[in-house]
């Protein structure tokens, strides 16, 4: 009697709560390690095309003057540009946190995992690199950022971007050596739509190589020798239909 | 003819391009000018291997004085994972410098190759291979 209840409540149980019944819900793929950028210097040329600038974003465009990038000021290049950079990055995941550390310029980011929004206030205090929250969808990390230092650029080639950019990653191991990076620009100053482009990450065999030195203001003997130079004044601004 | 003409044309640029080393904190054109091209020849006199790209320094001798002209190159981590290391150059080395002159007039260039008198180079593939 005892035993046929027992039995009729586990097979009733497996019904009313079908997730019981199977194994316990999946943990999010490994990304962690240390990895290799796709160097990038500029976005229109992986795009194939100029991206889609509002009339404002497409005349800051042509009369960029790439001698004012703030890199060459050793300032930080932005939560995006950064990944695009020709050095490598460690990628830490501990419980509710990602953090990349790069080497370029001894920079870090944070992602909050623990489903927090952004701070309210955040648009009052921007970061050159951006404030970042996360979350899994599927196997795939999507990190949702904001307050980016208009002061910084999305390139070398001198791509701007105003206050109000808002960047969405996505990043999904497609191999155990590579991940893909999706990046989606949304800035209704400099562009009519978002628009996105992909680029990966190759692992770094950091076995044999190490994460360097790079302090930015150790020898920065460039900027005195930086001269006005506007490589797109010929641009012709056509809307994207 | 004009096709074999086009594709002398597109290997010549693509060797030029290949060989501009990758500037990844300052766009190469607001410093340097690729329409002027210089070699020179000197004695090493010191070597920067410091952040953001490392600077060495040669004595040219121009006429019967001697201009010390200052020689950017790649990033050190760029360079030490090609195998390039802080004695790959010393005090003293004779070299030949190809690269570009700088803009503002300064006795500045940019690196593309340094041979030594044996004929090897030394700092080459700063960009890593990687020059888009």
């Amino acid at each position: 009697m005892t035993r046929r209840f027992i039995g009729r409540a586990m097979v009733l149980a497996l019904f009313a709560f079908p997730a019981m019944a199977q194994t316990p819900a999946k943990a999010p793929p490994i990304l962690a390690g240390t990895w290799r950028n796709q160097y990038t210097p500029n976005l229109a040329e992986a795009l194939g095309k100029e991206p889609p600038y509002t009339a404002y974003g497409a005349e800051r465009w042509r009369t960029v003057d790439t001698s004012k990038d703030p890199t060459g000021f050793c300032l930080p290049p932005g939560p995006s540009r950064i990944f695009t950079a020709p050095f490598p990055f460690i990628l830490m995941q501990q419980g509710d946190m990602i953090s990349f550390l790069f080497e370029y310029q001894t920079l870090w980011r944070v992602v909050y995992m623990d489903g927090r929004p952004h701070p309210a206030d955040i648009a009052d205090y921007p970061d050159f690199m951006g404030h970042s929250v996360g979350k899994w969808d599927g196997e795939t990390l999507v990190v949702d950022t904001v307050a980016i230092n208009e002061r910084s650029w999305l390139d070398t080639a001198g791509h701007e971007h105003s206050a109000k950019l808002h960047l969405t990653e996505r990043i999904k191991k497609i191999s155990e050596d590579k991940l893909e990076w999706t990046v989606t620009f949304d800035d209704p100053v400099f562009f009519t739509k978002p628009w996105s482009l992909s680029r990966s990450f190759t692992r770094f065999d950091d076995s044999k190589d190490r994460i360097m030195p790079y302090t930015c203001t150790e020898n920065n003997r460039d900027v005195e020798h930086l001269k006005p130079n506007q490589p797109n004044l010929s641009y012709k601004y056509e809307p994207e239909k | 003819m004009a096709r074999k003409l086009q594709g002398v044309i597109a290997l010549l640029l693509g060797v030029s391009f290949a060989a501009i080393p990758a500037a990844a904190h300052h766009s190469f054109a607001a410093q340097y000018d690729r329409s002027k091209p210089i070699t020179l020849k000197g004695v090493v006199t010191k070597l920067e291997w410091m952040n953001p790209h490392i600077y060495f320094f040669v004595d040219v001798k121009e006429g019967d004085r001697v201009v010390n002209w200052s020689i950017e190159g790649g990033a050190p981590s760029m360079l030490y994972r090609n195998g390039w290391r802080t004695d790959s150059l010393k005090v003293g080395d004779q070299v030949t410098v190809d690269g570009w002159l700088a803009k503002d007039g300064s006795n500045l260039a940019n690196m593309r190759t340094v041979t030594l008198p044996d004929g090897k180079t030394v700092f080459g593939a700063s960009s890593g291979g990687d020059t888009r």
